[in-house]
């Protein structure tokens, strides 16, 4: 055995470092605890994917016709839309659901919908102790375009990130995207 | 009354019923107080290990997570009780038992402070010293019943571990007991007041390190606690036990640790006195209460349990026999014959 070696097994300075080590960090170091979600409110980035709202116009009508594009294009297939003939052969939008623990959250029914009518909202923070309110009925999901997508916020952000094709089918200069296909123009949102 | 009791019952009734009354009531006493800081003693490990990993530790249960002790009982009372199917069930039941009961009967002798004591036996240590060693029982019992290989893997390294460094444990203690010339735990707290330097822990410096280094693996506390290796056993002897069983042997490691620093305490660290010269310095400090000397110094080691566990990685089986073996039972045996020597030497020039 070396002699710098056995000086150092019997000292224990290697311990009495270690131990050191954690006494310092115990009284002098603050936590880098984020304490998420009483203290600390984390905000979704621009453009995230959160729960599912159905659209509103200015009357505060449903959007949605009931066409079943949405239905057809979700790839996990958690949308579930019934429909039937009402007064004068209109079509009446009976059901609308979403199975929300179901979906991927792709945004392919966002981005089916002719008439803008089914959006991803910001909000994310919708945690429950029951399978049954994660079940998003049509009420629920107008209710959520009253309460995530209400006012010039929700519109900016339903207008930027989802490019409704009932408002325009090709986009404007400026739009925001996903993709990394305009990565300059996503620093001005 | 008290005559109707003697002529009914039998002379010195009533003496005798007042002294099991009051034996009674300082069990209760010390078992409630006990088991409060047991449960604070999780509290306080999670807390500390928070701080030292850059966490916050519990803090959403009561102020402060206070009451997350409590949270975490009640939790684990109402857990679902599971037993293995082949399990030897009357030992899978006792081994629960006999470990915690050994460990909260060792603080029966344990002098809190001057004078208060539920069990004031003249070989207190050596009784302290077999109840650790009974809990290993319970240990044994628990591995061996479960029919789980991490089990009983777990009990048989606890079992070796646990013989191992109990030798070093006694031997320590042994110059404790020449220095002191006693066994009674209040005898040797007031031989080392009288003694210059009001604690065993400076002249007997070897001793107090094979102590604590021996007090760790007694309780499978880490770096020793292979016989619950996480990453090899899952939960070592626990395995199989949950519910209130798991919390019984939850209960007694941690009554064991606050066991092993209050000996600590009262053999190395002066109990419930201070030394007299910081007395003399400081007048005033004669005036403060024993209790609070005394779980100053327990808190003090339970922390260094708590600051060892966060700082060290866990030591290999061999390595962890190589230690109790061939460091710590010599250097123990050394500290013998020091004391002993210069025990006689000074009697002599005397």
């Amino acid at each position: 055995m070396k002699k710098e070696v056995f000086l150092k097994s019997i000292s224990f300075i290697d311990l009495i470092k270690g131990l050191a080590f954690t006494l310092k960090t115990f009284l002098f170091t603050k936590p880098v605890t984020r304490r998420y979600p009483n203290k600390v409110k984390i905000y979704a980035q621009p453009g995230f994917r959160g729960l599912h709202a159905l659209a509103k116009d200015e009357d505060g009508r449903m959007k949605c016709v009931g066409c079943g594009l949405c239905g057809a294009y979700c790839p996990s297939q958690c949308i579930h839309i019934y429909t039937t003939e009402g007064e004068d052969h209109k079509k009446v939008v009976d059901r609308y659901e979403v199975d929300v623990l179901r979906c991927i959250f792709c945004g392919f029914c966002v981005e089916a919908c002719p008439f803008g009518a089914i959006t991803l909202t910001e909000h994310y923070e919708y945690s429950a102790y029951k399978k049954e309110d994660f079940y998003m009925t049509k009420e629920k999901l107008l209710d959520n375009w009253d309460k995530y997508m209400s006012g010039e916020k929700g519109r900016r952000y339903f207008l930027d990130f989802w490019r409704p094709k009932s408002e325009d089918f090709t986009g404007y200069k400026g739009q925001a995207m996903f993709s990394k296909t305009k990565p300059k123009e996503k620093e001005q949102v | 009354m008290e005559k109707f009791f003697e002529t009914i019952v039998a002379p010195g009734a009533v003496d005798f019923m007042l002294y099991i009354g009051v034996i009674l009531l300082k069990v209760i006493v010390v078992v409630v107080i006990a088991l409060l800081h047991v449960a604070f003693a999780t509290y306080f490990e999670r807390k500390v290990m928070a701080r030292m990993q850059l966490r916050i530790g519990p803090r959403e249960v009561g102020p402060f997570g206070l009451l997350q002790p409590f949270a975490d009982g009640i939790k684990l009372f109402f857990k679902e009780d599971i037993i293995p199917a082949n399990a030897d069930k009357p030992i899978f039941y006792l081994a629960p038992i006999i470990f915690f009961a050994s460990a909260l009967t060792s603080l029966s002798v344990l002098p809190f402070f001057s004078g208060f004591v539920v069990a004031d036996i003249n070989i207190g240590l050596l009784f302290l010293l077999a109840m650790s060693s009974l809990g290993a029982y319970g240990i044994m019992m628990a591995g061996w019943a479960s029919d789980s290989k991490f089990a009983f893997l777990g009990g048989l390294r606890s079992a070796s571990q646990i013989i191992s460094y109990e030798i070093a444990i006694g031997l320590s203690l042994v110059g404790v007991i020449i220095m002191a010339g006693s066994l009674n735990l209040s005898d040797i707290v007031i031989a080392q007041h009288n003694y210059p330097t009001g604690m065993f822990a400076i002249p007997q410096f070897l001793g107090f390190a094979v102590f604590l280094v021996a007090a760790l693996a007694e309780t499978n506390r880490l770096p020793f606690d292979l016989p619950e290796a996480e990453s090899e056993l899952v939960a070592g002897y626990f395995t199989e036990y949950s519910g209130f069983r798991f919390a019984m042997f939850f209960l007694g490691e941690y009554t064991g640790m606050l066991i092993m620093s209050s000996i600590a305490t009262l053999c190395f660290l002066g109990g419930w006195t201070i030394p007299a010269f910081i007395t003399n310095f400081l007048p005033f400090l004669s005036y403060v209460p024993g209790i609070v000397w005394f779980l100053a110094k327990v808190y003090f080691l339970m922390f260094c349990y708590y600051w060892v566990r966060s700082t060290f990685p866990r030591y290999r089986y061999d390595q962890l026999m190589a230690i109790g073996w061939k460091v710590l039972i010599p250097l123990a045996l050394a500290n013998i014959v020091l004391t002993g020597l210069v025990k006689s030497l000074s009697k002599g020039l005397q």
